[in-house]
């Protein structure tokens, strides 16, 4: 992408005396993005962004500094311009070697040779089969996006590496109305590959399935609140283990001490059932890289085992502060902004039960089939949860549609109530916001069992 | 900056071949960061991002494509890649340029603030520390501060279309934030604050940074509380992101598009008589502020709901043209990277009058909530559920009381819209994710599900 003298130039005006490390990290991303509302093709986009960021890292600081035009003049300027933030002098010329990924992700149908005439009708047949399940499918809206990015990672401790990534998302949104009444359904698969990605999920079959969630959600009944057992679907619930114990596993969290798990390693907080890992090198899942965006190859870290905390996520600068190598966590949105700890395919593996004994074994309960997101915060684990799919169980059976349902509670005591998981492993994915960056993340889980959590909803 | 990206901008357009139509839209930033940890820098960041985001319409079909490549043949390459993109898009005769202005528009007060110019980098820095003392030190039960932050932004943006429009404005943005975690016993809380202003001059550290210190505090020792019926008040911080939900939905394309809880019900009491919202895209300092919008359109007032009456949408030029009436110039975009959409501008209720503290008083036994969690998923735009969770203080006539965390709070949104008995006049602005003026904000009831 960038010649390796001029890496090594670049670097080294960046590593100043005083200095412990500098980095170049060099992006250039395509895009391109289409999208049906209406039955209308209404935006066909695409894109190209070009920059480089340096970074300088002296003790407890950083200096960053980025540009998007990518000569080695304005680069040598970016790197002056970092460097003098932390008032380091330039000095000595820096050895490379190269990083290689641990993992590769293929691309069997490449976005860029793919005509847009075949997404075209990819987005049309979403729509015809969601509008064909009923006459309560008021509008749809479908869209793809593919991206290929390109990075360079070089930095003044000799490492170099680069990663060809390429992903492909497409989403559906189907609304369904019926006397007054709205609701909603949404299929969103995505990986780390090529348009094959439509193959695996032929988009009718999307528009189908989120158009008869809307259609089966406009029969529910407001939720109720109080505490009662919950089940987590497959796939969907995923997105509580994220929020509830990954983000507080972040290693920037845990340096500042701002995380409920700090200083905890090997203290219980689940039953044997429980044991949950972040895994970057998940072939082909879509919060997978090769290496990560400070040059180290993706891993599989773990995070719980069997129910005992044993682990955490780290970037370079959490790692030399709790000690350990970088689990491959480093992640930035662009070479516009610094690497921060951020999760990549976090999954709670699954257990020996079994879906349908798990819904016999509760009398009255909510069973929560998807999540609308959530939010946590790291520093006390308290999160909230909606849920725009959702039954009540009674007697064992899932019963009736419940709208309005969310779920609240506490990362470290939800671990504590998790009193079953089956076989049966789904994933998610999904964008998770941190600082202000975009990360595609993916969640995975079976179906789960929750002993007894706080339900929110307007039956009070 | 400004006369430099206008010229490429008018290097674009004029790139147009035949009948063809074409719209630039360029940005070119100066952004600076500072992040402080313990009184030393944690990270500082600097740079000048720039790029354009082309529309070229091939009659009633539009492509867009950006790039950050301004040489010419990047330019030659994006104008080529948006027609392409064209040729993909279904015709819609509601798609078009904005019309050439009559006259130039009217400036806005305020824009920005010459002074910042001449704020040093040391300046920025020792402001960052200074708000991270100010929060650490403003209570010994202030364990850490989590974040200490300091931004500011100067942006030139250039706008040029072949119907004749070419135009650029500069704003400077500056703002702060501080993240302060109280401890007590076991439990940690945590309290965001922050400031925005044209510049360094116009952000109150010690402010901020006490605030977000009581905002921690006050909810230690929170706990869940039964659930009930409860008068519920917004702070002006929660009342932001609750019309910030609101504002999702009061666009012409959500309700033509079936994706608002608004659909159908123009001219029709949706609130309570006592409320008026009111949309701006010209008031002095306020976030959203700019001469014309993403589309070139002027600026203007628009009001959402008159004494409790649906009275008008929001509209870009797509959304308008399909109903044959005219742009509110409400047309934003998310930077040079994306097309043109709308979104309300600067969004908030008029004040119904009384100080919050008149509110509170007013309000008997209430739950005052100080922060929503899970907004994304709990407050739906189209269907019009809100459901969230939420922390806070309960309130016995003007008093505060128990801290409350751990309860959500629930009522369908045009309930809530009705139930609003009250606005405080202490508005303040909010900048995430678009631009609403939040005030206390008293609802007669909700349900609110705990223990």
């Amino acid at each position: 992408m960038l010649d390796e003298s001029i890496v090594q130039r670049v670097l080294a005006e960046a590593a100043g005396k005083g200095s412990d490390l500098a980095e170049i990290f060099v992006e250039d991303k395509r895009s391109q993005a289409l999208r049906l509302e209406d039955s209308r093709i209404e935006d066909v986009a695409s894109g190209r962004e070009a920059g480089a960021g340096i970074r300088v890292l002296a003790g407890d600081r950083s200096a960053y500094a980025y540009t998007n035009v990518l000569t080695e003049e304005s680069l040598l300027e970016a790197a002056r311009r970092a460097r003098a933030h932390l008032a380091a002098d330039p000095t000595v010329a820096v050895d490379l070697r190269r990083q290689e990924p641990s993992a590769r992700h293929p691309v069997k149908r490449s976005p860029a040779d793919t005509p847009a005439s075949d997404v075209v009708e990819a987005l049309q047949g979403a729509d015809t089969a969601a509008r064909a399940a009923g006459a309560e499918i008021r509008q749809v809206t479908a869209s793809y996006a593919a991206v290929n990015q390109k990075i360079l990672v070089a930095s003044s401790d000799g490492r170099i590496a680069e990663d060809d990534r390429t992903r492909v998302r497409f989403a559906v949104q189907v609304v369904a109305t019926r006397d007054g009444v709205i609701m909603t359904g949404f299929e969103a698969p995505g990986h780390s590959g090529g348009v094959e990605l439509l193959d695996e999920h032929p988009p009718g079959e999307l528009g189908s399935t989120a158009a008869s969630k809307a259609i089966r959600m406009l029969d529910a009944r407001p939720s109720p609140a109080g505490e009662f057992p919950v089940v987590l679907s497959p796939g969907s619930g995923g997105v509580l283990i994220h929020e509830a114990c990954g983000h507080g596993l972040e290693g920037d969290t845990l340096v500042k001490d701002a995380s409920v798990y700090a200083k905890r390693v090997g203290e219980r907080f689940g039953s044997e059932a429980v044991t949950i890992v972040d895994d970057g090198s998940d072939v082909g899942a879509w919060g997978s890289f090769g290496v990560d965006d400070e040059g180290t190859p993706a891993q599989r870290t773990v995070l719980f085992d069997r129910g005992v905390l044993v682990g955490h996520m780290s970037d370079y600068l959490s790692s030399k502060k709790l000690g350990g190598s970088p689990t491959g966590n480093g992640r930035r949105q662009s070479y516009a902004h610094l690497p921060i700890v951020r999760m990549t395919n976090t999954y709670l593996l699954p257990g020996p039960d079994d879906h349908d004994e798990i819904v016999r074994s509760v009398e009255r309960g909510v069973y929560a089939a998807t999540f609308a997101g959530g939010e946590v915060n790291p520093a006390t684990g308290n999160f909230v949860f909606g849920m725009s799919e959702a039954y009540m169980i009674e007697n064992g059976e899932i019963a009736y549609p419940i709208r309005g349902a969310n779920l609240i509670g506490n990362g470290p005591q939800v671990l504590g109530v998790i009193e079953a998981v089956a076989a049966d492993f789904g994933r998610k994915e999904g964008v998770c916001g941190k600082d202000g960056q975009h990360a595609p993340v993916t969640n995975g889980m079976s179906t789960v069992l929750l002993g007894k959590m706080t339900v929110g909803g307007t039956e009070a | 900056m400004t006369s430099e990206l206008e010229s490429v901008a008018s290097a674009v357009v004029d790139r147009a071949q035949g009948q063809e139509q074409i719209e630039a839209f360029l940005t070119h930033d100066r952004d600076f960061q500072v992040k402080t940890y313990m009184g030393e820098v944690e990270t500082i960041s600097a740079a000048e991002p720039r790029g354009a985001g082309v529309r070229v319409f091939d009659r009633a079909r539009v492509g867009f494509a950006y790039t950050t490549d301004l040489t010419d043949p990047g330019l030659d390459q994006v104008v080529a890649d948006a027609r392409e993109n064209a040729r993909f898009a279904t015709e819609d005769e509601a798609v078009g340029l904005a019309p050439a202005w009559s006259a130039a528009p009217p400036d806005v007060p305020g824009l920005f603030d010459l002074e910042q110019e001449r704020v040093s980098v040391e300046q920025k820095v020792e402001f960052a520390v200074e708000l991270e003392k100010v929060t650490r030190s403003a209570d010994p039960r202030i364990r850490t501060v989590e974040e200490a932050m300091y931004a500011d932004s100067d942006t030139s943006i250039a706008i040029a279309t072949t119907s004749g429009i070419s135009g650029t404005y500069r704003r400077t943005d500056a703002w702060c934030y501080s993240v302060a975690i109280a401890t007590q016993d076991d439990e940690n809380e945590v309290g965001f604050e922050f400031d925005l202003a044209r510049g360094l001059s116009g952000l109150d550290a010690r402010a901020v940074g006490e605030r977000s210190a009581i905002r921690a505090l006050s909810i230690l020792g929170a706990q869940k509380i039964p659930s009930a019926r409860l008068s519920v008040i917004f702070d002006p911080y929660v009342a932001g992101q609750f019309l910030g939900v609101l504002g999702q939905a009061l666009t012409g394309e959500a309700v033509q598009k079936g994706r608002s809880l608004f659909a159908g019900r123009m001219g029709d009491e949706i609130a309570n008589p006592v409320l008026s919202l009111v949309d701006d895209g010209r008031v002095p300092g306020a976030p959203a502020s700019a001469p014309w919008d993403a589309e070139g359109i002027v600026t203007r007032r628009t009001e959402v709901i008159s004494s409790g009456l649906l009275t008008s949408f929001l509209y870009d030029l797509t959304s308008a043209r399909r109903e044959g009436r005219e742009s509110t110039g409400n047309a934003s975009r998310a930077g040079f990277k994306s097309g043109p959409g709308p979104s309300p501008s600067n969004l908030a209720f008029d004040a119904t009058g009384g100080s919050a503290q008149d509110v509170l008083r007013s309000a008997g036994r209430a739950l005052l909530v100080q922060d929503f969690h899970g907004v994304h998923s709990g407050a739906n735009a189209v269907s019009g559920d809100f459901s969230v969770g939420a922390t806070g203080r309960l309130v016995e006539n003007g008093e505060l009381g128990q801290a409350v965390k751990e309860v959500t709070i629930a009522a369908p949104m045009l309930e809530i819209l009705k139930g609003i008995v009250a606005v405080a006049d202490d508005r303040r602005w909010l900048p995430f994710a678009g631009s609403y003026g939040g005030a206390t904000t008293l609802i007669q009831e909700m349900t609110v599900a705990g223990l």
